[in-house]
């Protein structure tokens, strides 16, 4: 009988012919790095200390980076970020981490823009981190993992241990209209099944669709697909992920792919040619509505960024949307690059000036808006913003509202100073 | 830890996020929750009074996709700290089941329990047996017990006192 692509890679990391859902493993990394961020770092730090633990199951394996913050000074149980990177980076050394195992600002961005773009999450291996959308790695082929509270304890013993999910296959059929980006496609299946409709289980997506989008496209996808309760989301590898990785790493690596007759919880297939840009209205991250039902409310806010957008094509397709014009006077629009190689290459592309030009504020690449780091929204804002989650507070006061959609109909919005169809603009 | 509880049950509703129904995201960024005290902010969001009336030892009831969206663990810790046995759902978030057990915080997951369970109704849970005896209406429901090493875990109070027994028998 067939597997599915997450069965391989998990078989394969655990060192087995084969494995089925419901099966528990133990299984490390292997070629790859466990990428430890500063602000966790310092937490993770004092939990060694209160544990008297000092190893690290293979300290060459372990990176640090600060890619949390960015630039913000946030004062977590009263050490601001600096501190807890100067923390980190201590106890890192002190426990055999080599030096240039150890990243700074200017060199990293967004915890799942990093490992995508350092070659550490390869199509077919494992990737593990602490933060809840390491699953973005499923964009290229990667099973991306989130580790949770049990970083401290895998950063000792070198594995963890993890239940093999079962599989839903979205077959997305037909091409999308342009403006309706990989985002959408996510929230309208969200809007189909459910913030339960994947409990537990990996959401592989297929399709004419997927296979004609970009690798950004997908890395958003997968990076949200805990918001159906999934395990993960992955797209089978291709020629274009290949392609990516050429020069980003010398790491001989395996790609795996599903079995024409794996064996699937369900299969969903839509016409993505019918698909509308998608909204998330508060205060529910479950409330997904086509934007056509929101158009005209009126927002004071626009966000782009975080592990969900700020990638090339985010930045490329917003600036299409806003080249030569001035955003609406009444709205602030933050876009942050997700890693210093994306601020780069726009940069180069005329990209950035042209963000700039029309009223954008820029920050360093970091999480930025979305857990509140930068410009957190005042009380009784209106957000429209493509980051993660819109769950009051999540990204400043409470009163707040935050819409979610995607990089282009946050940017046609801005521009408008009230919920709009990207479409008419592209 | 014990694997049998008993305790008096809380029933709450589907699709419970961390950070918006469990522990408030915004207090707890804002540093309100700095004294690692999650416990008197439990579910606060629904219910302001629930930290007061539950008692050590109650059993929380819930439904499908318990503690859904970012896997934030002060959600487990909180109900923990809050006194809270054992948490039994319809079905888990993926990021609640793993912090459950490696945080030490019993969890059953049993499809139709919200049919045979209401609010204030005496619960008896059996982790090992598999089996919850609701002592109010005298009915016995049958769930399948998790693996050994995974209550072997949850019951050495989560991963890392489990690592730090490794550690005390030689084995890592």
């Amino acid at each position: 009988m067939g597997k599915t692509i997450v069965e391989k890679i998990m078989a394969k990391a655990a060192g087995k012919p084969e494995v089925s859902p419901g099966d528990y493993l133990k299984f490390g990394i292997k070629d790859t790095y466990i990428q430890v961020g500063s602000d966790i770092g310092a937490l993770n730090s004092r939990e060694y200390e209160r544990l008297g633990w000092d190893k690290f199951f293979d300290p060459k394996k372990v990176m640090i980076a600060p890619e949390h913050c960015g630039t913000w000074a946030r004062q977590q149980d009263n050490v601001t970020n600096r501190e807890s990177h100067r923390i980190t980076k201590e106890w890192a050394l002190s426990l055999g981490v080599p030096k240039e195992n150890i990243l700074d600002l200017g060199n990293v961005g967004t915890c799942h823009h990093l490992p995508i773009e350092k070659g550490w999450a390869l199509p077919g291996n494992v990737y593990l981190h602490a933060d809840t959308h390491c699953p973005t790695a499923g964009g290229v082929g990667c099973l991306g993992i989130n580790l949770s509270a049990a970083e401290p304890a895998f950063l000792r013993l070198g594995w963890m241990w993890f239940r093999v999910p079962k599989s839903i296959k979205f077959n997305i059929t037909g091409k999308l209209q342009d403006g309706v980006m990989g985002r959408d496609v996510f929230e309208y299946i969200l809007g189909q099944i459910g913030p339960a409709g994947a409990v537990y289980q990996a959401m592989e997506f297929t399709g004419q669709v997927v296979e004609d989008m970009s690798l950004d496209g997908r890395l958003s996808m997968c990076c949200l697909s805990i918001f159906t309760g999934a395990k993960t989301g992955i797209v089978n590898p291709d020629q274009k992920v290949f392609d990516w990785f050429k020069t980003r790493t010398k790491v001989h690596y395996e790609p795996q792919y599903s079995d024409p007759d794996a064996v699937y919880a369900k299969t969903y297939t839509y016409d993505g040619s019918k698909i509308e840009p998608q909204i998330v209205v508060p205060p529910y991250r479950r409330t997904v509505q086509p934007v056509s039902s929101v158009e005209g409310t009126k927002i004071t806010t626009a966000f782009i960024g975080s592990c969900a957008s700020g990638r090339d094509e985010d930045l490329r397709i917003a600036a299409r949307i806003l080249k030569g014009k001035k955003i609406h006077p009444d709205v602030m629009f933050n876009v942050t690059p997700g890693s210093a190689e994306t601020m780069l290459r726009t940069d180069k592309e005329g990209i950035i000036s042209t963000l700039l030009e029309a009223g954008c504020l820029i920050c360093a690449p970091s999480c930025s808006m979305c857990p509140g780091f930068y410009t957190p929204l005042a009380k009784n804002e209106v957000c429209i913003a493509s980051s993660t989650t819109n769950v009051p507070g999540r990204m400043g006061e409470e009163s707040a509202q935050v819409y979610l959609g995607s990089p282009a109909t946050v940017a046609a919005s801005a521009l408008e100073g009230k919920i709009a169809d990207p479409r008419k603009y592209l | 830890m014990a694997l049998k509880f008993k305790g008096k049950v809380w029933v709450f509703g589907d699709n419970l996020d961390v950070d918006k129904e469990i522990i408030p995201f915004r207090e707890r960024e804002m540093g309100l929750m700095k004294d690692g005290n999650f416990g008197k902010w439990v579910m606060t969001p629904v219910d302001p009074e629930f930290p007061k009336k539950v008692k050590k030892g109650d059993i929380m009831v819930v439904g499908t996709n318990m503690g859904c969206g970012h896997g934030h663990q002060h959600a487990n810790i909180g109900i923990k700290q809050a006194g809270i046995s054992c948490v039994i759902a319809e079905s888990f978030d993926r990021n609640f089941f793993k912090n459950s057990i490696n945080l030490g915080l019993p969890i059953i997951e049993l499809e139709g329990i919200n049919k045979n369970v209401k609010a204030g109704d005496i619960l008896e849970v059996d982790l090992e047996a598999g089996e919850i005896k609701n002592v109010t209406t005298k009915k016995t429901l049958k769930f399948t017990p998790l693996p050994d090493f995974l209550l072997e875990i949850m019951s050495a109070g989560g991963i890392e006192p489990y690592t730090d027994k490794l550690i005390a028998e030689g084995k890592i």
